[in-house]
């Protein structure tokens, strides 16, 4: 039976960022025997808390309260010292070790005070560490990069418990994980659960939620706005604590209408990532991709821009072939892309405001084999002032702008070279909500100009505002195409996670109605969101 | 059924690791089969290859490169698999003309025999320290910072020598050169006692299994508590110090210090990378380099024997490491795919 007695409390913690917050007065109560559900949007404080817990970030206020005695967790040391483990997402384990040596990494035996390791001593511990709290038999002479991934999971889930923690705490643990090895997961979080351990669960997926925890808490912009049990809530009222309240003024008002058709894709392929997707785009329309983490969404625009190796599939732009084998060749095309990390590859922190805006169309601007910086000047003023970029001027290095600032001459580079096809893959990340707004104007008025732009993106307010279409993608697939302006949140959800990982029945019925329908056309979406609103999820898990 | 469900994952997942074996395996057999055919043909060649005063002359003739390889191969394992910012000792060659130039003055200055070699060895670990401040504390890039120790190291042995040859004798380099059991000199012998210790040191200890955690990932030591510094700045020491026992093999070979021990450091590249081919892991190992040291000694005197210009063997080592390091590298990218697929 839980105890309801808390064992580990967070009172009001408060933390900021360069003075943005990310945890505001979150408090959290952690029972042993109990598994604490813990969801939220992208962004919303889960991983600043989870950091708080683990020592990696201190709080700024608040306390922390372990068995009744406040104490202060100031280093990863500290918070194992205190019977606190994380389980992280990406699994630290190195890859030529064998799971003996990697389970015993930092406390090997060695024969008494002989300083020698002994071999023997720690392949008998390994396989009856894995045996007793997982019921499985792992050979621990293999080495860690033949395991697979869920294997790997459970052997640094093993690691964490060889230090006997009262706290364990899980951050996304079946990002990579398919199915059946999730449940097998899940067996394991039961009985660690059972044998009296307060765990807290990290997750996106709410059937997973429903499967496994007892309590859940929602974060949302670093609150704690809702705290209820599991058996007492229904996936869309989690929904709705998460979402919040309606962002209706950031989307443009719209007046666009589709053209011919631009793009045309058909059977494209690429192994382990997607399969035989199929979808079209028209001049001045605005198409969504999304998906969850692994679900290929994210590499199908990505591999039109000629940034995937392996692709197959017939594709036509324009009335013509395209093969989409590099980027060059894209741009020659007429495609800009915009991707998600500009830090990494859309802005040169370093170059003027000035050259990362005509760095794109820098041909166009050649007279006399040199640049001609009258007109350069012109082109950059006029892009800056469409795109409200605010900056100290054009010659301030880019890294002296704010994120939405940067993605704002991230966009202006390629509005420059006069695109046919705008591919942006997460645009807003990251980006405060007026930047937000004008870039969603940006983006509208390049559809209305005639440009067809596909945008991926895992933002559900975004998807629906600015798009016209909708592709969901599910576990490589398009299992379904919805109309933006007559769906909802929930259908979204429900269709990228038909085919996600859970463990609780709603979900197994909603991805056998996915397959049914799957390329279907938007006409059958209103008939399905009854049954797919069942295993709702929470949107964000494309990875920062 | 979960039970069926797991036996199922298993059976996919010895799957993968069969099919992900497969070109190792291939790699290492075929690696095997051409030392065991280059060896044949040294034998059918000549028929002093295969005798005991021959290899007992293998293994003092490759006593230096040796010893010099096992430090290396420290830090290699405690540098990673990156082939340019990974951990590397581009010094150690030079390091040795200095010992070897340290040894020998200090010895024809008059010196006790055992506080010239505790001197020899200081200096040696006195360069490795200098490595791994300029690695772990300046943060700087190995192949960078040794090099720079590299051209240090080999004005300061100019300094000692004054570029020329320094002939020592002493008690030490003697009974090193002398006949023990079996008529093997004692070289011999004191190179594989060198060779187990570093074997011990890399395949038994704590600090071995720490130091390849550090190289192969560094945030999974990190998240076990420790701190990846120390052992990659312990296996630079080592190294140094490695330079400086090998001094004391080259300046008995040679009866003192001769200019020119900076073309070592192919040969000690080479037999440390090539020993990746001999581990399961395809890392570098103490236990592969040995083999790779004793074969390339044997490629040496083979060519010896049948009176082919030494000048190939650099030839030979040079395209050894390519083979060895392409491969591997090859080996390796294909491993993260199919994990990352997986």
């Amino acid at each position: 039976m839980p105890s309801k007695h808390g064992l580990l409390e967070l009172r009001a913690i408060s933390k900021q960022f360069d003075g943005i917050p990310a945890l505001r007065q979150v408090s959290l109560d952690l029972a042993p025997g109990q598994v604490h559900g813990l969801i939220g949007q992208n962004g919303a404080g889960k991983s600043t808390l989870i950091k708080v817990l683990g020592g990696i970030h201190r709080a700024d206020e608040g306390e922390v309260v372990l068995g009744g005695k406040a104490v202060s967790i100031n280093s990863p040391s500290d918070a194992r010292r205190l019977g606190i483990e994380i389980v992280h997402q990406d699994r630290l384990l190195a890859p030529t070790l064998t799971v003996a040596e990697a389970l015993l990494l930092g406390n090997e035996p060695t024969f008494g005070l002989l300083p020698v390791l002994n071999a023997a001593r720690m392949r008998r511990f390994a396989r009856t560490a894995v045996q007793e709290h997982f019921g499985i038999d792992i050979e621990p002479t293999r080495l860690i990069a033949e395991l697979s991934v869920a294997e790997q999971q459970l052997v640094q889930i093993t690691r964490a418990l060889l230090s006997a923690p009262r706290v364990l705490v899980f951050d996304e643990p079946t990002a990579a994980l398919a199915r059946h090895e999730a449940e097998q997961l899940f067996a394991a979080i039961r009985r660690l659960r059972e044998r009296g351990l307060a765990i807290l669960y990290v997750s996106h997926y709410l059937d997973e939620i429903e499967a496994l925890c007892d309590v859940v808490t929602v974060l949302r912009d670093g609150r704690d706005v809702a705290r209820v049990l599991v058996a007492d809530s229904t996936p869309q009222q989690l929904v709705a604590a998460m979402i919040g309240g309606s962002t209706a003024a950031l989307v443009p008002a719209s007046t666009r209408t589709a053209g011919a058709p631009l793009l045309r894709v058909c059977g494209l392929s690429a192994a382990a990532r997607f399969e035989v997707v199929s979808f079209d785009v028209r001049r001045g329309e605005i198409v969504g991709v999304t998906g969850l983490l692994g679900s290929g969404g994210k590499a199908v625009v990505r591999s039109l821009f000629g940034l995937e190796p392996g692709v197959r599939g017939q594709i036509e732009l324009d009335g013509t072939a395209y093969v989409p084998d590099d980027p060059r060749n894209a741009v020659r095309r007429g495609i800009a892309f915009v991707p998600e990390d500009r830090r990494a590859h859309g802005i040169a922190l370093d170059l003027p405001v000035r050259e990362n805006i005509s760095l794109a169309s820098l041909t166009r601007l050649v007279r006399h084999f040199m640049i001609d910086r009258r007109r350069e000047k012109e082109l950059v003023q006029q892009r800056m002032d469409d795109l409200q970029v605010r900056a100290p001027g054009t010659e301030a290095p880019a890294r002296q702008l704010s994120g939405g600032n940067q993605q704002k001459v991230v966009l202006a580079k390629w509005l420059s070279t006069r695109a046919n096809l705008y591919l942006l893959d997460e645009p807003t990340v990251g980006v405060d909500i007026r930047a937000k707004a004008e870039i969603y104007r940006v983006i509208d008025e390049l559809a209305a100009q005639g440009a067809a732009v596909l945008l991926f993106s895992t933002d559900l307010i975004e998807l629906q505002g600015i798009t016209d279409r909708i592709l969901v993608l599910a576990r490589g697939a398009l299992v379904q195409e919805l109309v933006s302006k007559e769906t909802t949140h929930q259908e979204i959800l429900g269709w990228a996670s038909a085919a996600g990982v859970g463990a609780s029945p709603s979900a197994s019925s909603s991805s056998s109605s996915s397959s049914s329908s799957s390329s279907s056309s938007s006409s059958s979406s209103s008939s399905s969101s009854s049954s797919s609103s069942s295993s709702t999820h929470d949107r964000e898990v494309v990875q920062a | 059924m979960s039970q069926v469900q797991i036996k199922q994952s298993r059976g996919n997942v010895l799957a993968l690791a069969r099919s992900f074996k497969l070109p190792q395996w291939w790699l290492q057999s075929g690696a095997l089969l051409a030392i065991l055919a280059v060896l044949a043909v040294f034998a059918a060649s000549s028929p002093l290859f295969f005798t005991v005063g021959n290899l007992a002359n293998v293994m003092q003739q490759t006593a230096v490169i040796g010893t010099l390889a096992f430090g290396l191969t420290l830090v290699l394992i405690g540098g990673g698999a990156n082939g340019i910012a990974g951990g590397i000792d581009l010094s150690i060659a030079a390091n040795l003309g200095f010992c070897a130039a340290v040894y020998a003055t200090s010895l024809a200055n008059g010196l006790a025999s055992p506080t010239a070699v505790a001197l020899t060895l200081s200096a040696g670990t006195a360069v490795g320290v200098f490595n791994a401040f300029a690695v772990v504390v300046l943060r700087m890039l190995p192949l960078l910072a040794t090099l720079t120790t590299m051209n240090i190291v080999a004005g300061l042995e100019l300094v000692v020598t004054r570029n020329t040859t320094v002939s020592a004798t002493g008690p030490t380099l003697a009974a090193l050169l002398d006949n023990g059991p079996f008529a093997i000199p004692w070289l011999s012998y004191a190179f594989v006692g060198v060779g187990l210790m570093f074997v011990w040191l890399g395949h038994f200890t704590r600090f071995g299994l720490r130091l390849h955690a550090s190289g192969s990932h560094p945030a999974a030591v990190r998240a076990a508590g420790l701190s990846t510094e120390g052992y990659v700045a312990a296996s630079y020491v080592v190294c140094g110090l490695s330079a400086g026992i090998a001094a004391l093999a080259s300046t008995a070979l040679l009866s003192g210090s001769a200019p020119g021990a900076g073309e070592n450091l192919l040969a000690v590249i080479a037999a440390a990378l090539l020993g990746v081919v001999f581990s399961r892991r395809l890392v570098p190992t103490v236990a592969g380099t040995w083999l790779s040291v004793v074969f390339l000694g044997l490629v040496a005197n083979g060519f010896q024997l049948d009176n082919v210009s030494s000048y190939w063997i650099s030839g030979v080592e040079g395209a050894l490491i390519l083979f060895v390091v392409s491969l591997t590298a090859l080996l390796r990218r294909r491993n993260l795919e199919k994990r990352s697929h997986a």
